[in-house]
């Protein structure tokens, strides 16, 4: 019992991270109707951001690890905004094959731009929060698992709050639902479009740095599984439904676990694209979603 | 006369919405029906539903004594009913040509992998369609614009154009929707022209679908009225015209009092 | 085209021709252009798929794959066995090679049917995510069947792959698509991309149509994979990963969608490329992916496309 539950903490804390990520994938999709491939890497950028910001910040401390965090969140919301701006803006109308291939486009630059510029070979991530285990009879929770589910719980109730309590937030759902009657009641899509991207590529970013606290490895290529997987989880929630994100991030998190934990573990890497397909195939609306019909 | 195409009771329920209503409905062989009523009234999806997009909630569609039922669409293309769309959809980056040469597919003498086997019986296959896709363009002035993209020609042509396309599946039954949305007068009386000689050299049926006053009174035996997916009218362009529920679906309830006051 | 089997023998004669002489060509030329007819044949044959039929697949990498790895079993398990201890004569290793190559095409045209027919109904973002997600499939697959050498892959596959093989296959795939395609039966590829909606009310059964650019286009691929496993000698389940099918996407990209001339074109220009840009090296993919990008927001009907009304996007 204690091994399911050690397994099922495991699952959830991955699942958070993947959560996070997956957020950032829902809200783009609900925008602007397009997958951003770029965002796994913009998660790897965060981490980056991280290991150079950790340089800098005392070792072991809780608001050394926080600067960081924030610092990352910045700075990748930032890259977000720029990325939308240069790459996907000139394309707003084209066809959605022509900015899918773009998206790809920019995440393969982000990823050899960080083999040419930070090195291929491994890093390791620097401990920016103090890191204590602490043990509940044959239960182990590190610190580090404790600031990922803190940390994404935050994150995620902010991002209830600011998408359903603000004004920018509305313009969000009102963009998601019809860009078109959104602009004739005076929104400006573009700053909504470009605050979206930002905010995605944020809490990619934090989900860089979590996912890093508790693999240390960092290297310019991490982004490309756990963005598959994340991606994988938007659409097990419903690709544009914000809830469904983090459910589909928790639910893959946790299957996930269980199965690196038996004797399939080999194939975890296959397991989410297994639910990909099975997803897409019978319900592709996703668990949370929506269905809709073209009209003829 | 023998009935070709025959709607009993055909009913479509989008969830809560009933788009077409208990329809009963027969174009006979031959015969040149319309199908009219007001924006929204459910006639393309009536379309829709003969033509496979949509399976009928309730009711049957019968084709040449065929139940109609459970057919993908191109299966009830290959029973023969042909349709044309509201927007024009035309395979737009193919030529005039291939456009209609694509249509030929369905009656096709060498099985497909003979394209790569290519003997002797794929090349008299091949000048086969070649001459009969020629044909039907030149019946309908469009030999000229054989190798121009389809997308290049202008809208009116782009329509008979359309029609040709259908023409080439050899169909018995021929729906046209809205085929004189966006014409001028004088392409409407041309269009009236064609819809009646294609039916006549052909010997089709045809079902068409008009907003049009002018092209349908011209060129139907018979209408049928629907709105709000009820069929609220049938008979004779005389009978429509002066049929007091068919002005008021059209002109509103005032109009009709103001009618009936004098 | 009239006459194509003629335009096939001639081709097959030429690859005969250039094999014959082969020997005066320098190994490093020789190598260079055996890789960019393997380009070519992955190439037209995802051509045939994303470009004419407008079904966007990332996963053509993992079709090769299938076909490596087939091709490499049969060489390396049957191959022993059927030809003996020294290896039998030069026919009959080729013979070998035909059936280890066939074997190679028929088995990734299965895995092509395995993965077209359920990614079917689905359209642009969430087609390419599936046969994404398949390839991945088929990569962790391959990296669990131990007597396939696990991750490790296979190595001592006989070198069977000659500049007459390569461009033998070249000619087949060019051949195969471009007959298909400008026939009667072919233009329902097109309409098929073009308005599906059209197309099946003009009597076509869009699902087989797709069913079939799929396994055509997988066959190749294995074909390809086969070529390439007797030419490197050696073989890894990541040799075959998500890279290497965006790799082929960009050359049906640049060569503009639905144009197999561009496309044999920008296959031999990007195979060229890493090699003119070797001082440069790790730039290489930074130049790519830029390129990618820069093509789509300026060019996107690609860069070889000079009809007017090809196949849009």
């Amino acid at each position: 019992m204690s091994e399911f539950l050690q397994q099922l903490l495991n699952g959830l804390s991955l699942g958070a991270i993947y959560a996070l990520i997956a957020l950032g994938y829902t809200m783009v999709y609900g925008v602007l109707r397009f997958i951003n491939f770029a965002h796994s890497d913009v998660f790897m950028v965060g981490a980056f951001i991280g290991y150079y910001m950790g340089k800098l910040v005392p070792e072991n401390t809780v608001w050394g690890g926080l600067v960081v965090l924030i610092v990352a969140m910045l700075g990748c919301a930032v890259l977000g905004m720029l990325i939308e701006k240069l790459a996907y803006r000139p394309l707003r109308g084209a066809a959605t094959l022509n900015v899918l291939i773009t998206a790809i486009g920019v995440s393969l630059l982000l990823e050899y731009s960080g083999q040419v510029f930070f090195g291929a070979t491994p890093r390791t991530f620097p401990a920016v929060f103090p890191s204590v285990n602490f043990s509940f009879g044959d239960l182990v929770i590190s610190s580090n698992q404790v600031v990922v589910i803190v940390v994404a719980t935050i994150l995620m109730v902010a991002l209830e709050f600011i998408v359903h309590r603000t004004k920018i937030g509305t313009a969000m759902r009102a963009v998601s639902l019809n860009p078109k009657a959104a602009q004739l009641v005076g929104i400006n899509n573009d700053v909504v479009i470009s605050f979206t991207f930002g905010l995605g590529s944020a809490l990619a970013a934090a989900g860089g740095i979590l996912y890093a606290l508790n693999y240390p490895s960092i290297d310019p290529l991490m982004g490309v599984m756990p963005g598959l997987k994340a991606f994988v989880a938007a659409v097990l929630g419903g690709i544009g439904n914000i809830p469904g994100a983090a459910l589909g991030g928790l639910l893959l998190g946790t299957v996930e676990t269980f199965v690196n934990g038996s004797q399939w573990s080999t194939y975890k890497d296959a397991i989410a694209f297994a639910i990909l397909i099975i997803i897409l195939l019978f319900r592709p609306a996703g668990l949370l979603g929506k269905s809709s019909a073209e009209k003829v | 006369m023998a009935a070709v195409l025959q709607l009993t009771q055909a009913t479509i329920k989008f969830g809560g919405l009933t788009a077409v209503n208990a329809v009963d409905f027969t174009v006979n062989e031959n015969e040149l029906c319309g199908l009219i009523g007001p924006n929204g009234a459910g006639k393309t999806t009536v379309f829709n539903l003969i033509t496979g997009v949509y399976q009928p909630t309730a009711g049957t569609v019968i084709f040449a004594g065929q139940p109609l039922a459970g057919r993908r669409v191109n299966e009830i293309v290959e029973c023969g009913i042909a349709r044309t769309f509201q927007n024009i959809r035309l395979f737009g980056s193919l030529s005039v040509f291939d456009n209609v040469r694509v249509a030929c597919n369905l009656h096709r003498g060498t099985a497909a992998i003979h394209s790569l086997i290519r003997l002797g019986a794929f090349r008299a296959d091949e000048t086969a369609i070649t001459r009969r896709a020629e044909e039907l363009l030149d019946i309908f002035n469009l030999l000229r614009f054989r190798d121009a993209p389809a997308k290049s020609l202008p809208y009116g042509e782009q329509r008979r154009l359309e029609i040709v396309r259908c023409l080439a599946t050899k169909p018995k039954l021929l729906l046209l929707d809205e085929p004189a949305a966006g014409m001028n007068p004088t392409e409407k009386v041309e269009l009236i022209r064609l819809i009646q000689q294609v039916q006549k050299q052909f010997g089709l049926s045809v079902l068409l679908v008009e907003h049009s006053m002018k092209v349908v009174m011209g060129v139907c035996s018979r209408i049928a009225v629907l709105d709000y997916g009820v069929k609220i009218a049938e008979g004779s362009p005389a009978d429509i015209q002066s049929d007091p529920k068919v002005i008021e679906a059209y002109l509103g309830e005032d109009h009709q009092k103001s009618l009936s006051h004098h | 085209m009239p006459r194509p089997h003629l335009y096939l023998l001639l081709a097959l004669l030429a690859a005969f021709g250039v094999s014959y002489f082969s020997d005066r060509i320098d190994p490093y030329h020789l190598d260079v252009i055996i890789g960019i007819g393997i380009n070519i044949i992955l190439a037209v044959s995802l051509n045939l798929v994303n470009g004419y039929t407008g079904q966007f697949s990332l996963g053509h990498a993992g079709f090769m794959s299938v076909g490596a790895y087939a091709a490499a079993a049969v060489s390396l398990f049957l191959g022993p066995r059927l030809l003996g201890a020294e290896g039998g004569s030069t026919l009959q290793q080729s013979l070998m090679f035909l059936a280890a190559l066939t074997a190679g095409g028929l088995g990734a045209a299965l895995a092509g049917l395995g993965v077209g027919i359920p990614s079917l109904r689905l359209k642009g973002d969430y087609l390419a995510l599936v046969t994404l997600g398949f390839g991945e499939i088929i990569r962790v697959i391959f990296q669990n069947v131990e007597f396939l050498g696990g991750a490790l892959g296979l190595n001592g596959i006989p070198a069977y792959t000659s500049i007459f093989w390569v461009l033998a296959f070249v000619a087949l795939a060019v051949f195969t698509v471009t007959c298909l395609v400008h026939s009667t039966y072919g233009r329902g590829f097109l309409a098929t991309h073009d308005d599906e909606v059209a197309a099946e009310a003009v009597g076509l059964n869009t699902t087989r149509y797709k069913i079939v650019a799929f396994v055509i286009g997988a066959f190749f691929a294995g074909a390809a994979g086969g070529l390439y496993g007797h030419f490197k000698m050696t073989i890894t389940p990541t040799g075959f990963d998500f890279t290497k099918s965006i790799e082929i996407v960009v050359m049906v990209i640049l060569g503009g969608m639905g144009n197999t001339l561009g496309v044999i074109l920008a296959a031999i220009l990007l195979t060229l490329l890493p090699e003119l840009l070797r001082p440069i090296a790790e730039y290489r993919m930074i130049i790519y992916s830029l390129l990618l990008i820069i093509l789509m927001i300026a060019r996107p009907q690609g860069l070889f496309n000079f009809k007017f009304g090809q196949v849009k996007l």
